[in-house]
Order: C-alpha cells, then sequence, then structure tokens
C-alpha cells in the first residue's frame, strides 16, 4: 500500500530544545490519522514542517512517494490551528482567491466552492462580507477553502474547535465523505471522541517523539486490562462464585428493574473473556457482556506519563 | 523560482481590495477636481479682484504734471513715462477734494506727496479697497519715471532724451557652460528647483503612504491568522513580491487617474475659461484675458504651472516611484513581519524613512540652491534618491546620471527584496513578544525560529 505521507527519522530544535527527536511514522492511502500530544509535544512543528513553513534539521518526508517539494505541499490541503479570513473580502470572493493559490482556474474555483457550499448549507453567504458572519460559519468557509481543490492529502490541525455540536457533525461528516472518496487525512486535535470516532490509526507525540503509534483499534485492544461489563438475572452470590479465580469483582449493583443486575469485572491476565462467559452462562442469566476498551484518552494520558517517568528516570 | 500565476493572483488581491473601496473611489475621484478647482479657483479669483484703476495723483508741487492749453486739463510733462495699460489710468490735481468727493468721483486710489519727494522719495497711496500688488507695483513703476523724468530736468543740462540715451542697465543672460564646448540657456534654476520638488515632496508622500499600508495590511495578515493559510500555498518571498507590487500598483493606480482625471478637468475649465462661459460669471470684473494660459501666466502663483515639463517629470516620478516603492515596501513589509501590532511597526520604521525625510528637507533646500554639490552624491545614494533626482531633473541633469542613479536603485531594491523575504518569511509566523531590529537583522542572516 503506498502511503500519502512518509515522515522518517525528522528532527527539529530551536536552539537548544529539540522539538522533534527522530519522529517517524505514515499516512496510508485513504486513511485518517489522527496525530495526537499535549501541547509543547511538537504538533504544530511537525505539520509546519511537512507544509515547508519551517526547515526541519534532518529527516525525510515523502508525499505520494516522492521526495518533498514544494509543487507537491501546494497539493496539500491544509486548515492551520490558527487560521484567519480577510475581513473586508467577501466570503465567496476570497475563497475562490484561496482555490487559486491552491492552482485552480477561476471558473472550476466557483464551480467547486458552489458544490461545497450547498453540501455544508452556507450558499446564502456567498456575498456576504466576513465580518458580518459568525465565527462557526467563519470555520466552515475555512473548512471549504481548505478542501475546495480536492487535494489528495488534508492536514488538519484541531479542525473542530469552535464548533457548536450541530457544525461539528457537519464537518466529521465531511471528512468521514472525503476520506471514504480517497482522500488520506492527518488530523491534530484534542478531541479525543472525534478521534475514536474518526481515526483509523493514531501518533501520539510527546516531548518530540513518537510514543506510541499505530491502528486506532488494535491500541485500544493492546490497552485492553481484562475489563469486562456484564448484565445478568440472578443471584448475585451465584455469579460472584462463578467469577472465581477468573477475574476480580470491581463492582456490582443492587437489583434493578426486571430483576437486572449490572456488574463490572477485571480478568486475571491471560484469562479470554469466552472462558468467563462460559462459567457465568450455568450460573446466572447473561444478557449483556461488553469488553471495556480503554478510550483513546486514557492511553493519551498513559502514554504521556510513561514518557515523563522515563525522562525523569534518565 | 517565483511563480508568476501565484503573484499574479496576489497581485490581484491587493489591487482589487483597495481600488474597490469606497474611500479610494472618492479620494481619486475628488483630487483632480479640487486641484483643479483651486487652480480655477486662483484664476478667477484673481481675475475678480483685477479691478480697473483709476488714479488720482495730487502734484501739489507741479512735478511731473502740467496744465494742457487746450483742454485746460493736467497732463503728464513725460507721456511716456505713463504707458496705456488695461486697468490703470491716471489723472492729475493740484489739490484733491476730500476722500468722500473723489471716491464718490470713480477714483480708485489717490496718490499725495509734497514738494519734498525728489529728496525723501516717499508719498502716501490712498485708497477704499487696495488696488491689489500688481496696479501698485506698476503705480511705483509709472510714478518714479517721472520723478525721475523731473529730477533731470531739474538738476542736471541734459534733456530727457539724451538721459534716457545715457541711461545703462545690464542684463545677464544665464548660459550654461558644457564640456563639448556647447553652451545651453541657463537660469530659473530655482523656479525650476520649485517645481522639481513638488514632484519630490509628492513622492515622499506616496512612499510614506504606501509603505505604511503594506506595513498595515502584513500586521494585519499576521493578526487575522491569514498568513499561514497563505504560506502554504505560496512562498513567503512571493507573498512579499505580490504584496509590494499589488500596493504599489494601487499608488500608480491612483497616480496616472489623478494624471488623467486632472486633465480632463484642466481641459474643460480651460475650454470653459477660453470660450468666455466663465467670464460673464465674476462680478466687477474690466477685461480679463480670454486665453486661460495667459491668465495663468499673468499669475505668479500659477505661472510655475507652465513651467513644468510635465512629460519629464510624469516618467522620471514613475520611475523613481517604481524604484523606491521597492526599496521602501520592502522594508515596511519585513518590519511588519517582524511586529504585533502596528503601533509597534510605525516606531520601527521611524529610522528607515530617516534618509527620506533627510532627502525631503535637503530638497526643499534645493529649491534656494538647486545645483548644490551634496545633491550629486544624495541623487545617486538609493534610499534618497528618488527624492532628489527629481529636484535635479527638474533643473536639469545629464542622462547618465539619471540611468546610474536609477539603475543603482533598482539593484538595491532588489536586493532589499530579497533580503526583507528572507526576514519576512521568518517574522510573518512569528507571534513571540519579542521584536526590534536585533530579530530582523537576526532573520537576514538566516537564523530564527
Amino acid at each position: 500500500m503506498t502511503t500519502a505521507l512518509s515522515i522518517a527519522q525528522l528532527e527539529k530544535s530551536y536552539g537548544t530544545q529539540r522539538v522533534l527527536n527522530g519522529v517517524s511514522f505514515d499516512v496510508p492511502q485513504g486513511s485518517i490519522v489522527g496525530l495526537l500530544g499535549p501541547n509543547g509535544a511538537g504538533k504544530s512543528t511537525l505539520i509546519r514542517s511537512i507544509m515547508g513553513i519551517v526547515e526541519p534539521d534532518a529527516g525525510h518526508i515523502h508525499l505520494e512517494g516522492q521526495p518533498w517539494s514544494r509543487e507537491a505541499v501546494r497539493g496539500i490541503g491544509y486548515l492551520p490551528e490558527e487560521r484567519g479570513l480577510y475581513k473586508d473580502m467577501r466570503v465567496g470572493e476570497q475563497a475562490v482567491y484561496f482555490a487559486r493559490l491552491k492552482g485552480m482556474a477561476k471558473a472550476d474555483a466557483v464551480h467547486a466552492l458552489r458544490l461545497w457550499f450547498e453540501k455544508l448549507e452556507v450558499e446564502g453567504w456567498w456575498d456576504k462580507k466576513v465580518s458580518d458572519i459568525s465565527k462557526g460559519m467563519a470555520q466552515k468557509i475555512q473548512f471549504i477553502c481548505t478542501v475546495v481543490h480536492n487535494p489528495g492529502l488534508l492536514i488538519l490541525d484541531e479542525p473542530l474547535s469552535g464548533f457548536d455540536p450541530i457544525n461539528a457533525r457537519s464537518i466529521i461528516d465531511a471528512v468521514r465523505s472525503l476520506a471514504s472518496e480517497g482522500t488520506s487525512i492527518l488530523l491534530s486535535t484534542h478531541d479525543m471522541p472525534s478521534v475514536e470516532r474518526l481515526c483509523d490509526e493514531v501518533v501520539m507525540l510527546d516531548r518530540g517523539k513518537v510514543v506510541l503509534s499505530g491502528g486506532a483499534n488494535a491500541l485500544r485492544e493492546e490497552g485492553w486490562s481484562g475489563q469486562q461489563d456484564v448484565v445478568f438475572k440472578g443471584n448475585h452470590i451465584a455469579f460472584t462464585n462463578a467469577l472465581g479465580a477468573l477475574g476480580h469483582l470491581d463492582s456490582i449493583s443492587e437489583e434493578a428493574a426486571g430483576g437486572q443486575h449490572r456488574a463490572h469485572v477485571r480478568l486475571r491476565e491471560g484469562v479470554p473473556p469466552s472462558q468467563l462467559l462460559q462459567a457465568l452462562s450455568g450460573a446466572v442469566e447473561v444478557s449483556e457482556f461488553v469488553k471495556i476498551r480503554p478510550t483513546m484518552e486514557s492511553l493519551f494520558i498513559q502514554a504521556v506519563d510513561r514518557t515523563a517517568v522515563e525522562s525523569s528516570e534518565v | 523560482m517565483m511563480r508568476s500565476g501565484l503573484i499574479g493572483a496576489v497581485i490581484a488581491r491587493e489591487w482589487r481590495t483597495r481600488v474597490f473601496k469606497r474611500s479610494f473611489l472618492i479620494g481619486t475621484l475628488l483630487m483632480p477636481f479640487l486641484a483643479v478647482g483651486l487652480l480655477a479657483g486662483t484664476i478667477l479669483l484673481t481675475q475678480a479682484t483685477d479691478t480697473t484703476n483709476v488714479v488720482l495723483v495730487e502734484d501739489a508741487p507741479g512735478l511731473i504734471s502740467r496744465i494742457d492749453q487746450a483742454s485746460g486739463q493736467l497732463v503728464p510733462l513725460c507721456p511716456g513715462c505713463f504707458p496705456e495699460r488695461d486697468k490703470l489710468s491716471y489723472r492729475f490735481t493740484r489739490e484733491a477734494p476730500a476722500d468722500s468727493i473723489w471716491l464718490e468721483e470713480g477714483y480708485t486710489v489717490l496718490v499725495e506727496y509734497d514738494g519734498s519727494v525728489l529728496q525723501n522719495r516717499a508719498g502716501y497711496l490712498v485708497y477704499d479697497k487696495s488696488p491689489g500688488s500688481a496696479a501698485k507695483r506698476n503705480i511705483e513703476r509709472d510714478l518714479s519715471k517721472a520723478m525721475e523724468h523731473a529730477r533731470v530736468l531739474e538738476s542736471t543740462e541734459l534733456d530727457w532724451q539724451a538721459y534716457q540715451r545715457l541711461k545703462f542697465e545690464l542684463k545677464l543672460i544665464d548660459r550654461e557652460a558644457n564640456d563639448d564646448g556647447a553652451r545651453l540657456d541657463g537660469g530659473g534654476e530655482e523656479i525650476r528647483g520649485s517645481i522639481g520638488f513638488l514632484f519630490s515632496a509628492l513622492l515622499f508622500l506616496v512612499l510614506a503612504v504606501y509603505g505604511g499600508m503594506i506595513l498595515r495590511s502584513v500586521v494585519e495578515e499576521k493578526s487575522n491568522r491569514v498568513v499561514e493559510v497563505l504560506i502554504s500555498a505560496v512562498r513567503p518571498e512571493e507573498l512579499l513580491l505580490g504584496k509590494v507590487i499589488g500596493m504599489g500598483a494601487v499608488a500608480l493606480t491612483q497616480l496616472v487617474a489623478w494624471s488623467v482625471l486632472s486633465t480632463l478637468a484642466f481641459s474643460a475649465f480651460q475650454f470653459a475659461f477660453d470660450s468666455g462661459a466663465l467670464g460673464s460669471t465674476i462680478p466687477g470684473q474690466g477685461e480679463v484675458p480670454t486665453d486661460l494660459l495667459t491668465a495663468m501666466a499673468e499669475n505668479d502663483l500659477t505661472a510655475i504651472l507652465l513651467d513644468i515639463n510635465w512629460g519629464l517629470m510624469v516618467i522620471s516620478t514613475i520611475g523613481y516611484f517604481i524604484g523606491g516603492y521597492l526599496l521602501y515596501g520592502s522594508i515596511y513589509a519585513a518590519v511588519g513581519g517582524s511586529v504585533q501590532s502596528e503601533q509597534e511597526g510605525q516606531a520601527m520604521v521611524v529610522p528607515v524613512i530617516m534618509p527620506l525625510m533627510f532627502a525631503y528637507i535637503v530638497g526643499s533646500g534645493a529649491i534656494a540652491n538647486p545645483e548644490m554639490g551634496a545633491l550629486t552624491w544624495l541623487s545617486w545614494f538609493p534610499l534618497t534618491s528618488p527624492v532628489i533626482m527629481l529636484v535635479r531633473v527638474a533643473v536639469g541633469v545629464a542622462w547618465w546620471e539619471v540611468a546610474l542613479s536609477w539603475a543603482l536603485l533598482m539593484v538595491s531594491a532588489r536586493l532589499v527584496l530579497a533580503l526583507a523575504g528572507r526576514a519576512y518569511r521568518h517574522g510573518v509566523l512569528h507571534t513571540g513578544k519579542s521584536s526590534g531590529w536585533s530579530l530582523l537583522f537576526q532573520w537576514i542572516r538566516g537564523h530564527g525560529s
């Protein structure tokens, strides 16, 4: 599988401060990769290096399998975290200007923009001045300006900041739709739920290093610590006896409507969930058996904590 | 390599957003009409106030007048001393009546003197409304000649004709020496220097105003966070060049529009004036020249406009504007990229515009002495040449000097543009609190974020 973006051993320092320290990862074609990390982890410097705004000290960047070039960068759709629009220009005129900077002919730009304006329900704002529209509306216009030239690679830095839930959903839908059409996306965000909903893979940066990377589902699977939710009908003493040495009972609810209980258990290492289910099924009536995988947020915090400990030990 | 299509898009945006602004359109459309209106006002007001003067000369000692036997009226002893003038005539009396009476009789001015006038050379000019400085000069000139005539008759044995023959006035005609032996008409340097300075002042103003606009525009792009999106598509150097050229195109548009509209407005005024359409509207005027150019030549304020070699000055102004603008505009843009607010930028550009201000001050001094030595060097030095060379062009300068000065200016502008591009590249994405020239020079050297 070809990669839309490949980063290898990227280094960047500002004075004595090393901001990127041997960062390597790939963004496969058509996938959404989440770039996570606490403030100051080096995400913005990494993105700016990809965009040619910052010159890395060492390492390589490949775009569509080709060594980095200014012309290739121009094809990228880039939504920076700190973004804005010219207040004294009209919305449509401004969107056409950005599209032209991305190499589109004026007629093509107007046609593509009209479609996007309709898709994101902002078609009535074409002739409005930017100073007359709301912040959320301006965010949508910025998103449209980023994607209008149909880029093969999209880099979105905090694309949902400033959106209300309704508008955030329309942006998420648009991002999903672009990915399904083959656009590769690097999504930098602090919004963990959106990472879980959108990303195929994640790359976690901390202090300029990649501290965790891989498929989003695989990482959550790997991070699973044996936690399991069980909803059952029956005697909870029978439940505890069936659990026996297979795991530890963290909590169990009092009998609720319909005589059901909800228990939260943690399996012992090496015990597969199927073994527990088999043991419980003979003692109580199990109606729900859900594997509790860690959230991206908890994985993120764990990874950052782990790095902090490692650096303090060094 | 610069991508002209992208630079063109940036230029087009800068140009469109400014030229189609209401304030720009109003300023561009109004200015030529105000300028021509000012000229028209000056001419018409002069014509309106240039009334016919009938002067009553109270020649009590009988120095310059005699009784004409035929008419019984007092007539000048020296008729040739009082040439016929359109709006000035004289009557003589030995004793003037009360002011109210001679005023009522239609005289506008009374001249009084006594027998001591030949010694103390002073008399009085009495009037209800001032006859104007031009009329006063003519009255003084005519009466002085008549008194001179009287003194010749009184104190020498020569007759007036003999005195006139002996009288000698030397007129020196300016000629400029050249190395090749050819001599050119000279003189009028002060007037030409003033004309050059007018264009220098205009250029200084345009450079300062539009330089400030570049600075504001760069700061605005930083503060509204547009710049990072732009930089992802356009190289900072391309953006900088597009901005400087775009804003320069706005200034050129304004200059060209002013030139065309001023010419049209002037032509319209000239047509109206020459056809006499305006003449009848001026109250109290006597004989008015029917030709606007003649009327302008007769007025000290407007005569200077006729001395301007408009073609040469406009071409020189545009040429030096382009070079000066690229040079100073690049510096303004680099400064704009290194600061967080317009106020901070304005403070930082003070040392930048010092050479320009120095040139402006020297240029104003050059009106009195347009050929002073320092002007030559300053007209070659790129930071001052845009302002100074215009004064020299107006006075007269060898073509190779202009070519050399302009070439030096353009080479410097290109160099500064490249250096400013480096600083701009670092600066536009710099959002820290620190700023200043040391940081700017650090970026120029290629160090920094």
